[in-house]
């Protein structure tokens, strides 16, 4: 069966919005909310603070007209440039016609223009840029049910809130902790990967210390590595089943993780599928923010994904024993 | 009495399911991959239930229980996968290695108890 294929109805993508004052806001608030973009209007004083802070971000509309001058504009697209490489940064174009009439210095910065008058030039760009990939429904729906499973399984006291899926271009690393496993089919090649932050999972684990102790290490890399696993499996029981796997199987490119900067590289510009999990004690006054991610830099092809069918006959709820 | 070996890599599994067999009265031992497994095994006569993961480092948990299975010393062994694997083609391997049942995880200790105490008696 062909799955229904649409990323756009549900998934959203955070983007900042670098606009002055006097920018045509109410033009662009219409169009992030025709493109399921959820913009972030930021003040150019503080856009270093939240270039350095802010994470699940598909890309930045930036303006001409942002810095108040030439001199300034190109000051901080550099600096948007030098901070988050990895993020598309699309013009609005006021003083020129089109990106080729920049000086050769700041040209390259930009992957796309437009102007207001046509703004279908920015609805094309956000399609190439950040949208590019297509996603089964089926599967959006299928990775929440099943980590939502996983997680009040391993959390059975804590509320989960989850939020709606995203697209997101960076690579910045959240938290001290992070898991990678591979996801290996016919149809998808690639790694899930799970961030969070230490101390908020000993907090709602209830343990107590600093997370530096060596206790509070094994703790959090066990519960890390256990929530890997079984959302790891059930995926795999529910995405792949016994298919065998496609000739080039053996690919692989280098994974970079840059310490110093938080970043991690999976050798692919396609963005990436995000998922978030806010995990609340309402009674102890702690919550832990799950950030999971879906890179499928080896192979994509949606078109080949399918559910396993199980006969319902023979199914066996998770926990129970089936006996031989 | 009668041991139950839990065989994971993950010690949160490790802890969570001896903890809770203990407090039921079980005598449970454990080991951190497949090569533990049977070095645990075979140095303890008393085991009767083995319960092994399917992933792990090492020797993998079908290996293991086919490699237990072909030394004669352990036919009083039971079998158990406890895994997040949940397909056909494993489950037929295991059946082949004498594994007489198959969870998938998250463990519910109470959904099994009782089968449990069976398999050691």
């Amino acid at each position: 069966m062909v799955a229904e294929m649409t990323s756009k109805e549900t998934l959203i993508s955070k983007v900042l919005i670098l606009e002055p004052e006097t920018g045509p806001t109410d033009e662009l608030k219409a169009f992030c909310d025709a493109h399921q973009l959820v913009g972030l209007k930021v003040h150019k004083d503080s856009l270093g603070a939240v270039l350095r802070t802010n994470v699940d971000l598909g890309g930045i509309l930036f303006s001409e007209e942002y810095g108040g001058s030439p001199a300034e504009n190109a000051r901080l697209a550099l600096l948007i440039h030098s901070l988050r490489p990895e993020l598309p940064l699309i013009l609005r174009l006021s003083t020129h016609k089109a990106l080729e009439e920049l000086p050769d210095n700041l040209r390259h910065l930009f992957c796309a223009g437009y102007d207001i008058e046509h703004i279908d030039r920015l609805a094309e760009a956000v399609d190439r840029f950040i949208f590019c990939l297509i996603y089964p429904n089926a599967l959006l729906r299928g990775i929440a049910e099943i980590t939502i499973q996983v997680l009040e399984s391993q959390f059975p006291r804590l509320e989960i809130l989850r939020e709606t899926p995203s697209i997101v271009n960076d690579r910045v690393i959240v938290g001290e902790v992070f898991s990678l496993i591979p996801l290996e089919s016919g149809w998808c090649r690639g790694y899930m990967m799970l961030q969070t932050k230490a101390g908020s999972l000993l907090d709602v684990s209830g343990s107590l210390g600093p997370p530096s102790t060596s206790a509070n290490i094994r703790i959090v890399n066990d519960r890390m590595s256990e929530i890997t696993n079984l959302i790891w499996g059930a995926f795999k029981n529910k995405y792949v089943g016994d298919t065998s796997l496609p000739r080039n199987f053996q690919v692989q490119v280098p994974l970079i993780v840059n310490h110093a900067q938080k970043y991690i590289s999976f050798g692919t510009e396609n963005p990436q599928l995000c998922f978030g999990f806010r995990l609340r004690d309402p009674s102890a006054g702690v919550s832990l923010d799950i950030h999971q991610r879906f890179i499928f830099n080896l192979n994509w092809s949606p078109e080949m994904f399918s559910e396993i069918s199980q006969d319902v006959d023979t199914m066996i709820d998770s926990g129970e024993l089936e006996l031989f | 009495m009668a041991k139950i070996l839990i065989v994971d890599d993950s010690s949160t599994v490790r802890d969570e399911v001896s903890t809770f067999l203990k407090s039921s009265g079980l005598d449970v031992i454990t080991a951190v991959d497949g090569k533990d497994g049977l070095s645990k095994l075979q140095g303890d006569p008393g085991i009767r239930l083995v319960v092994a993961d399917v992933n792990m480092p090492n020797m993998d948990g079908l290996t293991m229980v086919e490699k237990i299975r072909k030394d004669l010393r352990n036919t009083a062994v039971n079998l158990i996968m406890l895994t997040t694997e949940n397909s056909a083609a494993m489950k037929e391997r295991g059946k082949a290695a004498g594994v007489k049942g198959w969870i998938v995880k998250p463990f519910k200790g109470a959904a099994v108890l009782e089968t449990f105490k069976k398999l050691v008696a």
